[in-house]
């Protein structure tokens, strides 16, 4: 479950909201206000690496998201806007009224941890490092959707990064803002200095464009290696030491808000499994914890324990249980809604992640909880796949298989197995799928549950079409292209290479979920839901409303995957040392506690 | 004189009837008794447990992770089944799986050992420094590396490479057991009498050192069961819910079996299965040590 865990709170904070409460500053104790040690652990890494550098794009490395690693901005994960974000080291923003362009400004203050001004020249810099190591807005494919074309540096602390039109997508100043800074002092020696030029040249076509391509990409391996001789921060904090057992930060007294930052020092125990989590808990010892699943016993034991406190908010993830549908029986779509009727989800829920979801309301392709805001009346016209057995066999019969000595068989009479794949170590998927297959065997459908090795493994044979069921992570909101993209894009045949949007055949280009190009959606008529899916990417929210309620509709009619339960973003904090958490479904649950320290909300108790 | 002729004459009985002596040894030491039930009672569980069970064991998804209760006498596992029928069921992949193992450990590492003991020369050194390259590899590594790739899927599988990973220490053992006995006097006679290899490895060495190698099959089982449940806990290998090392990852690392109460019926049943299993075999191999080991009988 750490693993999952790790992806849905990444898949989270990708993604990030509600009114900075400000804070005032607390005079008492000097700068920040009251000090203390604040302990924590890093939800997203389990097992410290004392060797590892403080580099935040080194797997292993020490660099804390919101502490000692800081991006421009945190993305709000604003239920339909995904262009709201909360100041980092851009103070504000500007964002063409045509997503043209964003121009940053950087914070007026803001300085490194050894006492450098943080520049324009830094954050373009960065933006090169960005370039090297895959990223949304500065993508090296050519005619990536919602691509940089340019990136101008307007004064000491002015920054215009402009859109290539060719291809543009809404969500264009979000892949701008959520991105590292890092100083161009220390890391600056990475990039070679014709970089702009070759950067420039890597965008046409042919052999000399390919080779740029290739030499960028290989600048990012050495970007991943880089060890800093020093951990320079323009963060809140900035790492002092690390042992096996603990990394420590402390702050950083150039911070930019400095002033309303309290604690002291920051720690980060290490854990190598979900069960020292609870036990850390239990104990009252961690301040804050992000998600960690947790069995109903084990969370009313951390409830009581002194000072605990459970927040909740949305995650903008779901889980689903998606088809190969260029697999017999997956390609009848009676097949997938009769397995929609005799799955009951509020089971599989209950059974599989009692506190980190609730279960789907039906499958719509969007999380329940900004599902109103986009498709509003439509929601309720959805068919919500109750659980009822009779229609399940209703559909089977429609589809064509046959009922003998009480087992469901293919329509020739041969055995019918649903074989699910989860990857190992996702105990809440592994859980369901052990649900669901008890479920289906009860009534007649014989099933059976496979794990592979990890996550990566999982997903690249997933993509390449080897498995017949498996669970798949969708309505990773907000942004409305994301959320579909997950059921009408690359898995399911559509790929958008600038701007032009190609279906390819199952099993091929990642094409694993195998649907038809074209759907007969009633009430819609037929749609092509790859294409409409890509005109998402460039839609407002209001144009992308109608497009959404289409798109649900597909997905309801058609399931690609059954939405399962949607997730719940849970996090654990203790109000016996720290006081200033953010209120129950507060936006800023999607980002780390080092952002709320940033903001200035954690202050000590008194 | 009149005890000696007793002694000897008890002495003459027990060879006439082993099984009379098997009985004296169990009876002094009744633990061994219990020994003997339990591995009798395991391989029963193998053999016939999953037929006591319906293929899709019942559950109750109200009663999740139970502790123990009248119904269930060791709780409920994270699906609401009953631990006990999930310990049963599990039984079988566990147990054969280990009994695979021994016999490949016990074949080849005798083969080996005895090939090498015997003929000793050039076979002796290269077998030798195989058996040394085979010891010096780390077994729990190897596995984790080979579970990337090899899936175990079925429990001969899993016994045939644990097997094939074991047999080092036996192979050394019978090698040097055969050194010994080559040189004494019954096989210098055998020779002398111009017997076969055959005939001296099979009829006089093997039936010297088959006590020893059984006692070596039977530990070999405790560590087939301890080598996959240790696989199975790790999570490396691929999910099996009735796996007694499944069961005890599943009772730690997702029911918390180790923070709050109501797990432990769950984390307890595989273990005192393994528990009960390395017992009897303990208690059946002191009974053979001393069966075999006229040295060790207390008359």
């Amino acid at each position: 479950m750490k693993r999952l865990a790790a992806v849905v709170a990444l898949a989270s904070l990708a993604t990030a909201t509600a009114a900075c409460s400000g804070g005032t500053t607390n005079t008492s104790g000097g700068p920040g206000g009251g000090g203390g040690l604040f302990t924590t652990i890093d939800v997203s890494r389990p097992g410290l690496d004392a060797s590892a550098p403080a580099n935040i794009w080194n797997p292993k490395g020490n660099s804390f998201i919101g502490y000692n690693a800081m991006k421009l901005g945190w993305v709000k994960n604003s239920l339909t806007d995904p262009n709201q974000f909360y100041p980092g080291i851009a103070a504000k923003w500007e964002i063409a009224p045509d997503n043209s362009s964003i121009t940053l400004h950087i914070q007026p203050n803001a300085k490194w941890s050894d006492g450098k001004p943080v520049t324009a020249e830094d954050v373009k810099m960065s933006i090169g490092l960005a370039y090297t190591t895959g990223s949304t807005a500065f993508a090296l494919t050519p005619g990536a959707a919602g691509a940089a074309a340019d990136v101008q540096i307007v004064d000491d602390k002015t920054v215009k990064v402009t859109q290539d039109m060719a291809n543009p997508s809404s969500k264009f100043a979000r892949g701008v803002i959520d991105n590292w800074v890092e100083p161009a002092h220390i890391w600056g020696s990475l990039l070679p200095a014709d970089f702009w030029e070759k950067l420039k040249a890597s965008r046409g076509t042919g052999a000399t464009a390919d080779k740029d391509r290739e030499e960028i990409l290989a600048i990012g391996q050495k970007v991943l290696a880089f060890a800093p001789p020093k951990d320079v921060s323009a963060g809140p904090f900035t790492l002092e030491r690390v042992n096996p057992g603990e990394a420590l930060l402390v702050k950083n007294k150039y911070f930019y808000n400095a002033a309303n930052v309290t604690p002291d020092q920051v720690k980060f125990l290490n854990y190598s499994g979900n069960e020292q989590v609870w036990n850390y808990l239990s104990a009252g010892k961690l301040d804050h914890s992000g998600f960690t699943a947790a069995p109903t016993d084990v969370m009313t034991r951390i409830k009581n324990a002194p000072g605990s406190e459970i927040i909740k908010g949305f995650s903008p993830v779901a889980v689903g249980m998606a088809f190969n549908q260029s697999k017999k029986p997956y390609d009848n779509v009676h097949v997938r809604r009769g397995l929609a009727y005799l799955i009951d989800r509020a089971q599989v829920t209950k059974v599989a992640s009692p506190e980190g979801g609730t279960p789907a309301l039906t499958t719509s392709g969007i999380h329940q909880k900004p599902a109103q805001e986009w498709i509003g009346p439509e929601l309720s016209k959805l068919n919500p796949y109750p659980h009822d057995v009779a229609k399940a066999a209703a559909e089977f019969k429609e589809a064509g298989l046959r009922q003998k000595d009480g087992k469901w068989t293919l329509p020739d009479g041969s055995p019918w197995t649903v074989t699910m794949t989860a990857p190992s170590g996702f105990s809440d998927w592994i859980s369901a799928q052990e649900n669901i297959k008890s479920q289906l065997i009860e009534n007649g459908v014989n099933a059976e549950v496979v794990t592979v090795a990890d996550y990566p493994i999982y997903l690249e044979e997933l993509a390449a079409g080897k498995y017949d069921v498996g669970f798949w992570l969708m309505a990773l909101g907000p942004a409305p292209y994301d959320i579909f993209q997950r059921l009408y894009g690359t898995p399911n045949g559509w790929t958008n290479v600038a701007g032009k949007v190609t279906h390819n055949a199952p099993g091929k280009a990642g094409n694993w979920m195998g649907g038809p190009e074209e759907l007969d959606v009633q009430g819609v008529g037929k749609i092509n839901p790859g294409e409409l899916t890509a005109k998402l990417n460039a839609a407002s929210p209001e144009e992308a409303k109608p497009i959404m309620a289409q798109l649900a509709m597909a997905a309801n009619q058609d399931l690609p995957a059954i939405q399962l339960w949607d997730y719940v973003n849970t996090q654990f904090v203790n109000t016996s040392r720290f006081t200033g958490w953010p209120a129950q479904d507060s936006d800023l649950l999607r980002l780390p506690a080092g952002v709320w320290m940033q903001l200035g909300m954690i202050k000590k108790k008194q | 004189m009149s005890v000696l002729l007793e002694s000897s004459s008890t002495s003459a009985t027990m060879r006439r009837n082993f099984w009379a002596g098997v009985w004296r040894v169990m009876k002094r030491k009744p633990s061994r008794m219990v020994g003997v039930v339990l591995v009798l009672g395991f391989a029963f569980m193998g053999v016939f447990g999953p037929m006591f069970y319906p293929a899709q064991l019942p559950r109750d998804p109200n009663l999740i992770t139970s502790p123990p209760s009248a119904q269930h006498w060791l709780g409920t596992d994270d699906q609401g089944r009953d631990v006990i029928a999930l310990v049963v069921t599990g039984s079988r992949y566990v147990l054969l799986a280990a009994l695979v193992t021994a016999l490949i450990t016990v074949v080849v590492g005798t083969g080996i050992g005895l090939f090498s003991g015997f003929k000793r020369g050039r076979w002796d050194t290269v077998l030798m420094r195989l058996t040394d390259m085979k010891l010096t590899i780390p077994g729990l590594p190897l596995l984790l590396v080979l579970s990337t790739v090899w899936k175990f899927g079925s429990p001969t599988q899993m016994g045939l490479v644990l097997g094939l990973l074991g047999w080092g220490g036996v192979a050394r053992a019978v090698r040097s057991q055969t050194l010994s006995l080559r040189e004494r006097g019954f096989i210098e006679a055998a020779r002398g009498l111009g017997l076969s290899t055959t005939h001296i490895v099979g009829k006089e060495l093997l039936p010297s050192m088959a006590p020893y190698i059984a006692m070596n099959m039977l530990i070999a089982v405790t560590g087939g069961v301890y080598a996959q449940v240790g696989l199975f806990f790790l999570g490396v290998l691929p999910y099996e819910s009735n796996n007694w090392g499944q069961m005890l990852n599943t009772a730690v690392f997702r029911s918390g079996a180790l923070t709050v109460p109501s797990g432990l019926g769950f984390l307890i049943g595989p273990l005192l299965a393994i528990l009960l299993l390395t017992l009897a075999i303990v208690l059946v191999v002191d009974a053979m040590d001393e069966i075999f080991n006229p040295r060790l009988r207390e008359e």
